[in-house]
């Protein structure tokens, strides 16, 4: 059942047809009235047409244009960021990137090795293989040899080797 | 053009890493010490700073002086020389190279007299002191260091 506002809009519109039209234009209190106002709502409509130059969308159009608009908006944001990406990630770029990357890893690796060496080197005291005193000189001297792995020093220890006055340690 | 620097990079990287590994002749200093106790004592030398500790621990002295000395730098580990005070005289002979150092054949002479002849490894991380004959109120010293 439709309301009067319903019926009004129909039939300023023109939609109204047959026992429909005549039953709402008998309810009219005053037709002559009703008939001027809707040819005023006719010309505005003309006239709004003509100026504005806008075309009110019929339902189809209106929904096609919503989702061209929704689908242009979720899709701008993503193109900028695939467009920004691609645009920092250039091949000479990754190049750079990659050749520096590259020569990071191998100096580190190198290092890493090189400390490497000396610790287990750090190991390995200086040797004494032998040690000989003259018997004729020194008759009674002894040698001995120690490593002191704490301070990393070996020590060639004799004792009994002749004794020599100071002026020996001239320069 | 713009590529090739990117690929010099890693290869610049790996031939300086690689030299500053390969830096070559390493240098030896051979030092004739006197060690003494003296009152008022003088500062280590330099050459000596590194074994300061050790070498007041053992020997017990508070003054090293620095009488005779030679800096050699070892290219092939063959070489040979003299470090000499005006009596003394240290004769080292490289006999070759080691992963660890140096093989060395040392020669103490007072003058022309042999007093002490000894071989050792001379290893780049551990210096070597030998005890040599007791010289007025001080002590003969000498030592080896791979700088």
């Amino acid at each position: 059942m439709k309301t009067f506002e319903e019926k009004w809009t129909a039939w300023l519109d023109g939609q109204l047809s047959g026992r429909e039209l005549s039953e709402f234009e008998a309810s009219l209190p005053d037709k002559a009235a009703a008939q001027a106002e809707k040819g005023d709502v006719r010309k505005l409509g003309a006239l709004l047409k003509r100026e504005l130059g806008v075309s009110a969308l019929t339902n189809e159009e209106f929904f096609s244009h919503q989702l061209r608009e929704r689908i242009r908006e979720s899709s701008v944001p993503s193109a900028k960021g695939e467009g920004r990406g691609s645009a920092w990630w250039t091949v000479p770029r990754l190049l750079w990137v990659g050749a520096a990357s590259l020569a990071v890893f191998l100096v580190f690796t190198i290092f890493v090795m090189r400390d490497k060496n000396p610790a287990e080197e750090s190991q390995y005291l200086t040797q004494i293989l032998n040690a000989r005193v003259d018997p004729v000189v020194s008759p009674n001297a002894t040698v001995s040899m120690f490593e002191v792995k704490q301070d990393r020093v070996t020590v060639l220890w004799t004792e009994g080797l002749q004794s020599l006055p100071a002026d020996y340690a001239a320069k | 053009m713009g590529r090739s620097p990117a690929f010099l990079i890693p290869f610049v990287s790996l031939v300086a890493v690689v030299a500053s590994g390969l830096q070559g002749a390493e240098t030896v200093w051979s030092g004739l010490v006197i060690a003494e106790n003296v009152a008022q004592p003088q500062p280590i030398p330099p050459e000596l700073t590194r074994i300061e500790g050790p070498l007041k621990k053992f020997f017990g002295y508070n003054q090293f002086q620095v009488i005779g000395q030679s800096q050699k730098s070892l290219k092939t580990g063959q070489e040979d020389w003299l470090a000499t005070s005006k009596f003394f005289g240290l004769h080292v002979d490289a006999q070759g190279e080691s992963a660890v150092g140096y093989v060395l054949n040392l020669k103490l002479y007072k003058e022309k007299e042999l007093l002490l002849e000894t071989d050792a490894k001379l290893s780049k991380r551990s210096p070597l002191v030998i005890k040599g004959p007791q010289v007025g109120s001080g002590q003969l010293l000498l030592v080896l260091v791979i700088q």
